[in-house]
């Protein structure tokens, strides 16, 4: 063999090596599936793409499942992982489905409602691909995922992305980031085809409340806060004023915009007679200027630059050597959205959506989040969601 | 549509990149470079990242 012949095989392995070392987690997060169990409340699972039939077999599909009361009520749809970074949203969307009974009305529940970008990362930032909740049972591991849709499934970017109906441009990122591509079309790109499904689910089933659970910096005016359109501020606010008094933690209300197109907040309210809502809880990880991001910071949100930022003032929510565990932000998504419904029902005497069995700020800081996961392995046959 | 189009795009390119790699002669340099270049258009067209 010649010598220059044996160089370029030398270096292909190498290459190939390379490739396979940087590009199997990736390849292998990217199919990491997480069991979810259907708790005694869900009475049936079924498929965004039945709604949104362009979808299918797409990345974009992801299951909604429902937990229909014994009673007639108001309906309520539930969404986590628009942003698959913030997994506060997907966790309290989880512990709702393992543990709610609903005993009067319908809740819809979306755990991993950007299912792509669940499973794409931001590798130039750190991120880990996976992080574990420690439960009664062991830990149970999750796919840590990108705010953004993997371009594996739409690719590619435009130049700007001009949102539709509005035509308001946006940046070219937000085509794949499903708070911006509400209301979204039935052929659109990927990520419109997912908010067109969820709008069609909203219309179909005449549902009342959405509320979309997200994380947000600790240096984004935007945060701890519950952001609601002019037709849910009511309901919003009176949730708001009523954690505070009752379970002492601070989750203010921000209006929604009505010049910023594309967001759930915004989208829904106009484009159905459904009242959104989306909560933000804060996320020290997601802020820039910390450390390594850890799955140990994912999930106590403690950081000393944050902390000098705090004493400097520069945050918007306090903080102290205590960080912003994730149990805080879960418990506190909950009782949030707990207290939204309940507000509803108040108001809408004729709708009631009443449930049972989740836990609320005071448990989940107390007990954990994995308190309330269910183990896979002993769940019943059949009761296994593989998402 | 313009997705798989691009798709065909990365397959010509990696394509073209591979062949002046089995045909570059001197430069062990070049030989290098090419390999690099062609890691994202390999992975993308494996659908890995």
């Amino acid at each position: 063999m010649k010598r220059e012949a044996l160089v370029k095989m030398v270096l292909a392995a190498a290459f190939l090596g390379l490739v396979l070392w940087g590009g199997l987690p990736l390849f292998r997060h990217r199919h990491f599936d997480v069991p979810v169990i259907k708790g005694p409340g869900v009475t049936s699972v079924f498929r965004l793409s039945e709604l949104s039939p362009r979808l299918k077999g797409t990345a974009g599909d992801t299951y909604v499942y429902a937990l229909q009361g014994k009673e007639p009520g108001g309906k309520a749809l539930l969404m986590g992982d628009t942003h698959a970074n913030e997994p506060e949203g997907m966790l309290s969307a989880l512990i709702v489905i393992e543990n709610a009974v609903v005993e009067k009305g319908t809740l819809f529940v979306i755990p991993f409602f950007n299912n792509s970008a669940s499973r794409n990362t931001r590798p130039g930032d750190g991120y880990p691909l996976y992080f574990d909740v420690a439960t009664d049972w062991g830990a149970e591991r999750f796919r840590f995922g990108n705010r953004d849709a993997s371009p594996l499934d739409q690719w590619p970017d435009p130049d700007v992305y001009i949102h539709y109906p509005d035509r308001q441009l946006l940046s070219f990122i937000d085509v794949r980031n499903t708070n911006r591509t509400w209301p979204g079309r039935p052929a659109g790109p990927l990520m419109e085809r997912v908010t067109f499904g969820a709008m069609e689910l909203m219309r179909r089933e005449k549902i009342d409340v959405a509320v979309d659970i997200h994380g947000a910096e600790t240096m984004f005016p935007v945060t701890n806060c519950i952001v609601a359109p002019e037709k849910s501020v009511k309901i919003a606010t009176l949730a708001a004023l009523t954690v505070k008094a009752t379970e002492g933690f601070e989750s203010h209300v921000e209006p929604s915009p009505a010049g910023f197109r594309g967001l759930s907040h915004r989208e829904i309210g106009d484009y159905s007679e459904t009242m959104p809502f989306l909560l933000e809880a804060p996320i020290p990880f997601l802020d820039q200027p910390t450390g390594p991001k850890t799955t140990k910071f994912l999930l106590d949100g403690k950081d000393p630059f944050l902390l000098s930022l705090s004493k400097k003032k520069k945050l918007f929510v306090p903080y102290d050597e205590t960080g912003w565990p994730l149990e805080k932000r879960v418990g506190q998504n909950l009782s949030v959205a707990l207290e939204i419904l309940r507000q509803f029902t108040k108001k809408s005497a004729a709708k009631p959506i009443i449930l049972r069995g989740v836990p609320r700020y005071a448990d989940v800081v107390k007990n954990g989040v994995g308190r309330y996961l269910m183990n896979p392995a002993k769940a019943p046959a059949g009761a296994v969601v593989m998402n | 549509m313009i997705m798989i189009a691009y798709y065909v795009i990365t397959a010509f390119l990696l394509v073209l990149v591979g062949w002046n790699f089995v045909g570059e002669k001197k430069s062990r340099n070049d030989l290098v470079l090419y390999l690099l270049v062609m890691i994202p258009l390999l992975l993308r067209l494996l659908r890995v990242k």
